[in-house]
């Protein structure tokens, strides 16, 4: 009896246990093995193990800069996400259908459009030839070229990144009780102090898991700063594939590959400690 | 003197209007129920006193100051929600403590209006517990506390009771009738439940439809209700359709007497009688002659059903000695006094459904 309870669950999770290792375990320890081989650029990959990988790219101000960029973009990203998508959320939770669907279609609009599709989107509209700059000589104002700098990359990431915010947020806004702000209003609260007292707090994990998200997603994106960053502006991801598909070197590759996801797992791992104590001690 | 005065306010969604020009006085320190079935617009009266739904027509007015249009936030009127909207992030005291912060009431002077407040709902003991950690009659506690610190003109309560089982609810009614006197605020409740509106009020509101159709202390809606549908929402009536005599009605050939009688002799109209002013006596005796079809024990009382010529009557017997005044499937008689039945004049309504 006691047998079977303790192997049941194991034989039921055998199929996920089998897939989890296949495809996430493996390759992972693949890589990070492979970031542990040594490399000659005449000769390809040797078999000897060495660190020179990683010293050679945490002691690079080349790659430094790429890994604080991808971190700084990401992080914006994150900030601008949050900025924009809790009031769209909140917005959203007010409207009556059908604009709620209308606008919920809107909002996930980006993800049904492919990304080179909308990259190139945005470069039509970003570039020195574009919309925004002929409007700006329009009014005078000299032209503007917003493409292949990081702003092209963070409005790209925004753009895509919201819904990721506004879903969890929008699900955390659903579960209140919507006598909560009319309580505060007739406590004397204005809607405002409404919102920041009582509503804000309480929708705090739906932000601390949208940003969770979009922090994670952004700091690995690929394609879009890959078309609109172009050949200078690279983030780690592009960098990555720099060295595996242009360079060969993939021994470099994987170990820039295995720094940004220990940095990224670091940072959100503390994000999350950090937030979500606090959130459950009060939300239980 | 009238404190807080509702004139023809009205509500309008579209082409169903939920509140029908509803005019009420209620005076300093009442406590009014309205009363009525779901969707009588008893909810939305109330929200538009709170200022939470926008009057179509009419006006309020709070001790003589006309509050229509202005904010909830700026009213200053206490509101119990059915849900309480307790806010689940902050402790017992900091739920309390939140209206005066908005009044931006002293550290010290708000400490000590809590504590009192926690005190007068017996909840002192709890102020530092969040609202998922009390049980449901101690959340509503907290609702009325909260509620009751910000020393609100006027106190709404929306259907406070109907989340709380039936022994808890009871309890809290003698509860808050306790409070409301303690600190004498005016009062307005929302209810579906009759019983709670008669024990607790000083004065019934029933609505039905939209429309206020009588206002009176609980023994007159209760012993004259205006409308046949107040006589059978609240409490349990016999409605005996007939023809009006001077005094009473003639039914199946049986004339069944009573003196209230302001329907024309000749017409069709109902004769009303509660449950517990008839009497049974042996078979022979009395008005009316039955079968008891049913009996129920419910503890102070016991209900018969008894089969007549003129269809099944209720009658209820108190539970004063223990003895019993008929068993199933015996012959009786029914009596009771000529002044406790009322008759009144057929509606439309009525006649269609019995036609």
């Amino acid at each position: 009896m006691t047998a079977r309870t303790s192997s049941t669950p194991w034989f039921l999770s055998l199929p996920g246990l089998i897939f989890f290792l296949g495809m996430v375990v493996l390759p992972l320890t693949l890589t990070a093995v492979l970031s542990f081989h040594a490399y000659d650029f005449n000769i390809g990959v040797l078999d000897s193990y060495t660190l020179s990988n990683y010293t050679t790219v945490l002691s690079d101000p080349y790659f430094l800069s790429i890994f604080w960029r991808t971190l700084r973009i990401a992080f914006i990203t994150t900030v601008l996400c949050v900025v924009i998508g809790v009031p769209e959320a909140y917005i959203l939770s007010r409207m009556w259908n059908p604009w709620r669907s209308i606008f919920l279609l809107v909002i996930i609009g980006p993800l049904l459009v492919s990304v080179v599709v909308r990259s190139f989107g945005w470069s039509m509209l970003l570039g020195s030839t574009g919309l925004i700059s002929k409007a700006s000589i329009m009014l005078g104002l000299g032209p503007v070229r917003i493409l292949y700098s990081e702003a092209a990359i963070v409005i790209a990431l925004v753009h895509v990144m919201l819904p990721f915010m506004i879903i969890p947020v929008w699900t955390a806004i659903q579960k209140l009780d919507p006598g909560l702000e009319p309580a505060a209003w007739s406590l004397g609260a204005s809607r405002f102090t409404a919102v920041r007292r009582i509503i804000l707090p309480q929708i705090s994990l739906g932000v601390l898991s949208g940003s969770l998200i979009v922090f994670g997603l952004s700091a690995s994106s690929f394609a879009i700063p890959g078309l609109l960053g172009g050949r200078r502006l690279k983030m780690a991801a592009t960098v990555v594939y720099d060295e595996y598909m242009h360079e060969l070197n993939w021994p470099l590759g994987a170990a820039i590959a295995f720094i940004v996801l220990v940095a990224n797992l670091l940072i959100m791992l503390a994000y999350n400690r950090m937030i979500e104590a606090k959130a459950r001690k009060v939300l239980g | 003197m009238s404190f807080l005065t509702l004139n023809s306010l009205s509500k309008i969604y579209g082409n169903f209007t939920a509140v029908d020009a509803v005019d009420l006085e209620v005076s300093k320190g009442e406590f009014v129920s309205l009363l009525g079935p779901s969707g009588c617009g008893k909810t939305t009266t109330l929200q538009m006193i709170a200022g939470l739904a926008e009057p179509s027509a009419g006006t309020v007015t709070l001790d003589g100051r006309e509050i229509t249009r202005e904010k909830p936030n700026r009213r200053g009127l206490g509101i119990v929600f059915q849900t309480y909207a307790l806010f689940p992030h902050m402790t017992v005291a900091q739920n309390v403590s939140f209206g005066l912060e908005m009044r931006k009431v002293g550290r010290a002077e708000r400490d000590r209006r809590v504590a009192e407040a926690l005190a007068l709902v017996k909840l002192d003991r709890f102020a530092d517990r969040y609202p998922r950690q009390l049980s449901g009659g101690q959340r509503q506690r907290v609702a009325i506390a909260r509620a009751l610190v910000i020393e609100p003109p006027v106190l709404l309560l929306d259907e406070p009771l109907s989340n709380l089982d039936a022994k808890l609810r009871e309890e809290m009614q003698f509860e808050l009738r306790r409070i409301q006197q303690t600190v004498g605020t005016t009062t307005i409740m929302v209810t579906h439940d009759q019983g709670e509106a008669l024990s607790i009020s000083d004065r019934v509101v029933v609505m039905e439809h939209g429309r206020m159709t009588q206002a009176d202390v609980p023994a007159a809606v209760y012993d004259h209700p205006a409308t046949e549908f107040i006589s059978s929402f609240i409490g349990k009536m016999n409605n005996i359709p007939g023809i009006a005599l001077k005094l009473g009605i003639r039914a199946h050939g049986v004339i069944l007497p009573a003196t209230d009688c302001p329907a024309t002799e000749g017409e069709s109209a109902v004769l009303s009688l509660r449950p517990e002013r008839i009497t049974i006596v042996p078979a022979g005796q009395g008005h009316l002659h039955g079968v008891v079809s049913a009996r129920f024990f419910f503890g102070s009382h016991w209900l018969f059903n008894v089969d007549t010529a003129v269809g099944q009557i209720i009658v209820s017997w108190p539970n004063t000695d223990g003895s019993l005044p008929a068993s199933q499937g015996q012959p009786v008689g029914l009596s009771w006094l000529p002044e406790s039945a009322r008759v009144s004049a057929r509606t439309q309504e009525t006649s269609r459904i019995d036609a």
